[in-house]
């Protein structure tokens, strides 16, 4: 079953476009990670299934009954954790979780137990102190707490760890994990490294349209997955073997980052060098061609640091969607 | 719908809005009485200088009715500190997103705009109960053998056009971004209907007219020059109601 099923989804605000028809479904029990550059349309898609925008064209699907704008009966099964969330300062956090159980319509008995457990989850126990005295880090992990409070099935969380010193953002990947027992989570970031840390699944939006979507491993395994890094000892060897290949050489390169051109390899030989500023690294996209490149360097006597097979992050895919978009 | 009611009061007393409230609605109320027992004594203390202007000052005699025109004087001040603390009511939670939580999590719009009337009907009411039980106090108190004519229904009038005031309040809050906003809506209004005070046609329709308490109690008029006003101020309260939870239904938070 799915949790969640976007179609098409399409808003403008005044001039801008923000979303382009963005379809996206999120299968139950999974952490799903929603990636986008900041302004790519995040924010806006969750509150779109929130009910708390108006979208002008498309459909939300949540647990199989309809979003629409406005009050919509479908927040029942949302938890959400909005990107700066904001309380009622007055209150300590306990009688906060008390609230929001009341107001969700929890059973009485029910919410105090609830509440303690959550608190003690998200690290915050025995705190006693109102609200208005948190820090962002407390703040964020309260909003997982009154969150996941009324057993959402699912849960909503936009950049819970953009703004979090290192340890704030281990803290509330690690809260996160242990409520993927619970309930399916979407989840939104730039941070790319969170997402290989703790999703299933991902979407990448780019400029209000999904552009890539999948499991981790089958993202990763799309782009990038046969090049291999080779550093040599003596940087002015990397001429002898662009030119051998047909590559780019180092002048062309360091001209083509200069201009903002971004990626060369789509138009140049099998041979490239990595990066303008390590004139003694060199990419080889082709590994079929590997026997013939060792070949070259044992012929002419090139010495190397190492060859490697290079590891695809989502960072660089994330890097190379962008660019080829671009284009 | 409980819980947020229950929130609202916890906000009232912790944010000590409803101490500043008591207090300035004490003092109202004790003003009143206090200002008409003192007049005799200041009239007194300014005899001389008065006289030298060449003023002849008779014998100053106050009553019960000198207490009750402060009362009316006093008013629009009450009226006018409570718009002013209420005018963040709805436009404070737009601005720090607090009600986003509490929309997405299940409890309707219509419940959080009747949670917030009630809390602001019922504190105007309560604080003006307030503000008339101690002028009423010390006046029956001091002057307590006057007899005073129609007094209650000439303070209900008064209250029934603060609550007028408050639905605009609450109108303009579902509209506005912040709390000058509200302020610049509901006071245009009114500006308004003073302006249209001066077309005899239409004089006594307004809800302006409920001021007038005075002037019930002084004798000059009699209860059925007010109902007119009374319906449309009822209507109008019951129509702003209305339009306020459509409009807070749709509106972005």
């Amino acid at each position: 079953m799915n949790v969640l099923e976007i179609s098409g989804l399409e808003k403008r605000f005044g001039e801008k476009q923000v979303l382009r028809g963005v379809d996206l479904v999120v299968p139950e029990k999974k952490v799903y990670g929603f990636v986008g550059r900041n302004g790519a349309g995040k924010t806006t898609t969750m509150k779109v299934i929130l009910g708390l925008l108006a979208a002008d064209a498309g459909e939300v699907t949540v647990c199989g009954e309809k979003a629409h704008y406005g009050n919509t009966k479908t927040n029942r099964f949302i938890g959400y954790l909005p990107d700066v969330p904001e309380y009622y300062g007055f209150m300590t956090p306990m009688e906060y979780l008390r609230f929001c159980g009341e107001i969700s319509g929890l059973a009485a008995k029910e919410i105090g137990p609830r509440s303690e457990k959550l608190l003690r989850l998200v690290g915050l126990g025995g705190e006693k102190h109102r609200i208005k005295g948190f820090s962002r880090g407390m703040k964020q992990r309260l909003g997982i707490a009154q969150a996941l409070l009324g057993r959402p099935r699912l849960l909503i969380c936009d950049e819970p760890t953009s703004a979090l010193d290192p340890l704030g953002r281990k803290e509330i990947l690690d809260v996160l994990v242990a409520a993927k027992e619970e309930t399916t989570i979407l989840f939104s970031t730039h941070v790319l490294s969170d997402v290989e840390h703790i999703c299933d699944e991902m979407a990448l939006l780019n400029d209000g349209k999904i552009v890539m979507q999948g499991s981790i491993e089958e993202v990763k395994s799309k782009r990038r997955g046969s090049a291999t890094e080779i550093q040599l000892e003596h940087p002015e060897d990397a001429k002898l073997l662009t030119e051998a290949f047909g590559g780019v050489c180092a002048e062309a390169r360091a001209r083509a980052d200069a201009e903002a051109q971004g990626d060369l390899r789509t138009n140049a030989g099998a041979i490239e060098l990595l990066q303008a500023e390590r004139p003694d690294t060199l990419l080889l996209k082709d590994a079929d061609r590997l026997p013939e490149v060792l070949r070259f360097l044992a012929d002419h006597k090139i010495a190397f640091v190492r060859i490697e097979k290079q590891e695809a992050t989502l960072e660089d895919i994330f890097l190379d969607v962008l660019r080829s978009e671009k284009a | 719908m409980k819980a947020f009611m229950k929130k609202e009061w916890m906000e009232m007393t912790r944010t000590g809005r409803l101490l500043i409230l008591g207090i300035l609605f004490t003092i109202f109320g004790i003003m009143n009485p206090a200002i008409a027992k003192l007049t005799p004594w200041m009239m007194e203390m300014m005899r001389d200088s008065i006289a030298q202007s060449g003023l002849q000052l008779g014998e100053v005699t106050v009553n019960a009715m000198t207490s009750w025109t402060q009362f009316y004087k006093n008013a629009p001040m009450t009226l006018l500190v409570i718009v002013l603390m209420s005018s963040g009511v709805l436009t404070n939670e737009y601005q720090s997103g607090t009600l986003i939580q509490v929309v997405t999590k299940g409890l309707s719009r219509k419940k959080v705009m009747l949670s917030k009337m009630i809390v602001v009907y019922g504190s105007w009411t309560a604080l003006y109960l307030l503000y008339f039980g101690i002028t009423y106090g010390y006046t029956e108190y001091y002057w307590g053998e006057d007899k005073v004519e129609k007094l209650p229904e000439g303070v209900a009038f008064y209250w029934l056009f603060g609550v007028f005031v408050l639905a605009l309040l609450l109108l303009f809050s579902t509209i506005a971004e912040n709390g000058g906003q509200v302020l610049m809506g509901t006071g245009g209004v009114i500006a308004a209907a003073f302006f249209a005070n001066y077309i005899p046609k239409i004089q006594k329709f307004l809800p302006l007219r409920l001021m007038d308490g005075l002037q019930l109690t002084m004798g000059s008029q009699e209860i059925k020059d007010f109902i007119p006003a009374m319906i449309c101020c009822g209507v109008s309260i019951i129509a702003c109601g209305m339009i306020s939870i459509v409009l807070f239904d749709r509106r972005r938070l």
